[in-house]
């Protein structure tokens, strides 16, 4: 059997030596298979079992029962499912604000402005510091007593808890710090789609006479399809399963969580129950996932709407 | 260039002559930017100061300025909270996996640019795939709880040996290398290996960047990872070390404070000097849909 296609042209020695590009390919195809894609596939399997974290315990075959833990079972499963609903409450506010003012911040910048270099770093930065400085940062500045929010909200005759306050208020402030966080990622991806518009375009629309709304609609709106298409889903899958900035701004509060935290917190003892319940933890992931998969396949269906009709 | 785009402001402009407009145009922009700048040079103000502020001076004022600059937070907290062993621990996690996991993607990624074997779109294609499966978390942790590589450094390397979507931006960048230049390659004589790390490794150096990049300010920003694998003090990188920091001296923001700077100085520098591959990397693909 031939493994190699005549197209390789490397190694006309020996039959071993024609097939080194196979042997290089291995190592990382295997680890890829070992520790992603393996335990990916598996995750479905695990939420059938009553798997702990410990080692050498025994695992067994529950059937359904952590799917009717998680959707039917007294208390515990309407906390489960109200997290469920705050999922998709967090993910709609994080990605239509997102979007909104990452689009509002890359048309400004988009113009020929004095400082937009600056500003467009300041707003990038803190995409790469990543969740620990960002949570920290906000943490300092979100102080209840005495912090610089709190002193501002006073000036203003506003009072808040901040993130040590009611579930639902800490909840508001995790959605801010995670827009300030990300809305970067969506600025630079619509100020490169902008500048793949055509200045020809406007200025064709400009001798038919359009308005500025006119330009917006008509032009910028439909030419900016890929980078609208690409936020659009990167947001809303990105804010489904997002959850660190609550680990780290907030922590484990009942009342406040998602269900990406929920998984995080069931399998590796975060909750006020310190067992590690791996198998609920698989099924609550499981959950997750359809979430995401639902979600994500209507939004690409508005996407490809999206896309005949503008290309 | 300058009326491009400022289309959606404009609209809220009204008539008048363009000049006018134009300038009012810019008065609205820079009240924009200048209001959400405010959220984002206030806190980075705010930590700084914090962290030249003596404790007690602090705890009277939490949000002044500092009367009197110190610098004993950032001693402090680099021998209280072990900072040395964390950052070396972090450069080391950082450097090793993402060296790794650039060459093993080298040599996965080239054959399947090239095609060079039946089978090699199905492999990319169980890439692409990973970024729509669940997630692997909990049947990674048995697996390295079962191998016995639980709590131990090779064992958290392990976890970050992939990366989809990188690999994806490399096999993208090979095909646009021109397989005339393998040809000519191949009749002088270069062998498989050789070829890939001498000739085509230096070509596609600005994808290796971008992918380099992000992957590994990633590994040095992850932070759930080590709290789950690591219960080792020992073995901590700089992000769990700083948590745990934070939740002993839980009061102690100007120590805190100039802990966070520690760790956000290396990124800084980073990214002033690779900005570009960093960017490029996120809107890789985003443009041409």
């Amino acid at each position: 059997m031939r493994i190699m296609r005549k197209n390789y042209l490397f190694g006309s020695g020996g039959r071993w030596q024609r097939l080194t590009p196979l042997f290089l390919l291995l190592p990382g195809v295997l680890l890829y298979f070992l520790i992603a894609l393996g335990p990916s596939i598996a995750t479905s399997v695990y939420s059938f079992t009553d798997a702990s974290g410990l080692k050498g315990a025994p695992v067994n075959w529950i059937g359904f029962d952590n799917y009717k833990e998680f959707l039917f079972q007294g208390l515990a499963s309407r906390d489960n499912i109200a997290a469920t609903l705050r999922t998709l409450q967090f993910s709609a506010l994080v990605t239509v604000i997102q979007f909104t003012l990452g689009l509002i911040i890359a048309i400004i910048l988009n113009q020929n402005l004095r400082g937009r270099t600056f500003f467009r770093t300041l707003f990038f930065i803190p995409v790469i510091l990543g969740v620990v400085i960002q949570g920290l940062m906000w943490r300092l500045f979100l102080l209840p007593r005495g912090g610089p929010m709190a002193t501002m909200f006073g000036w203003l005759g506003l009072q808040s808890e901040f993130l040590g306050g009611q579930p639902s208020e800490a909840f508001m402030w995790v959605i801010i710090v995670q827009i300030w966080a990300n809305v970067g990622i969506t600025m630079v991806i619509f100020l490169s789609g902008m500048q793949t518009i055509s200045e020809e375009l406007y200025e064709a629309a400009r001798i038919d006479g359009a308005s500025n709304w006119q330009l917006f609609r008509n032009v910028t709106w439909p030419q900016l399809t890929p980078a609208i298409n690409t936020n659009f889903l990167l947001n809303i899958v990105g804010s489904l399963q997002a959850w660190q900035l609550f680990y780290v701004l907030i922590g484990w509060k009942p009342g406040s969580q998602v269900l990406g935290y929920l998984v995080f917190a069931e399998g590796f003892g975060g909750t006020d129950n310190p067992a590690f319940r791996q198998g609920f933890a698989a099924a609550a992931s499981i959950v997750l996932f359809f979430m995401v998969l639902i979600i994500g396949a209507a939004a690409n269906k508005v996407v490809s709407w999206r896309e005949q009709r503008y290309m | 260039m300058t009326t491009k785009l400022n289309s959606f402001i404009g609209v809220f402009t009204g008539g008048d002559s363009a000049s006018a407009r134009s300038r009012r145009l810019k008065v609205v922009s820079y009240l924009i930017l200048g209001s959400l700048a405010v959220f984002y040079i206030w806190p980075l103000i705010m930590l700084i100061s914090t962290s030249l502020k003596p404790l007690t001076e602090y705890l009277k004022d939490p949000a002044g300025l500092p009367t009197a600059p110190t610098l004993a937070n950032f001693a402090e907290a680099w021998e209280l909270a072990n900072f040395p062993q964390y950052l070396l621990n972090s450069a080391f996690y950082t450097v090793t996996a993402t060296a790794i996991f650039i060459v093993s993607s080298l040599f996965v990624a080239f054959p399947i640019a090239r095609d060079y074997f039946k089978g090699s779109n199905i492999i990319l294609t169980l890439y692409v795939i990973a970024l729509f499966l669940p997630p692997a978390l909990i049947p990674q942790f048995q697996l390295i709880l079962n191998l016995g590589l639980y709590n131990t450094r090779p064992g958290y390397i392990l976890l970050f040996l992939i990366n989809p979507i990188g690999m994806i931006i490399i096999v993208n960048y090979i095909k646009s290398i021109p397989r005339e230049l393998d040809e000519a390659a191949a009749v002088d004589g270069a062998s498989y290996l050789r070829y890939v790390l001498r000739i085509i490794f230096p070509l596609i150096r600005p994808a290796i960047a971008t992918v380099t990049v992000l992957h590994a300010i990633g590994i040095w920003n992850e932070v759930i990872l080590p709290t789950i694998y690591l219960t080792n003090a020992d073995l901590y990188p700089i992000t769990r070390g700083l948590i745990v920091f934070q939740g002993v001296y839980g009061n102690n923001w100007p120590g805190i404070a100039a802990a966070v700077l520690m760790l956000m100085l290396p990124l800084l520098i980073l990214f002033m000097f690779l900005q570009r591959y960093i960017i490029s990397g996120l809107t890789a693909g985003a443009v041409k849909g």
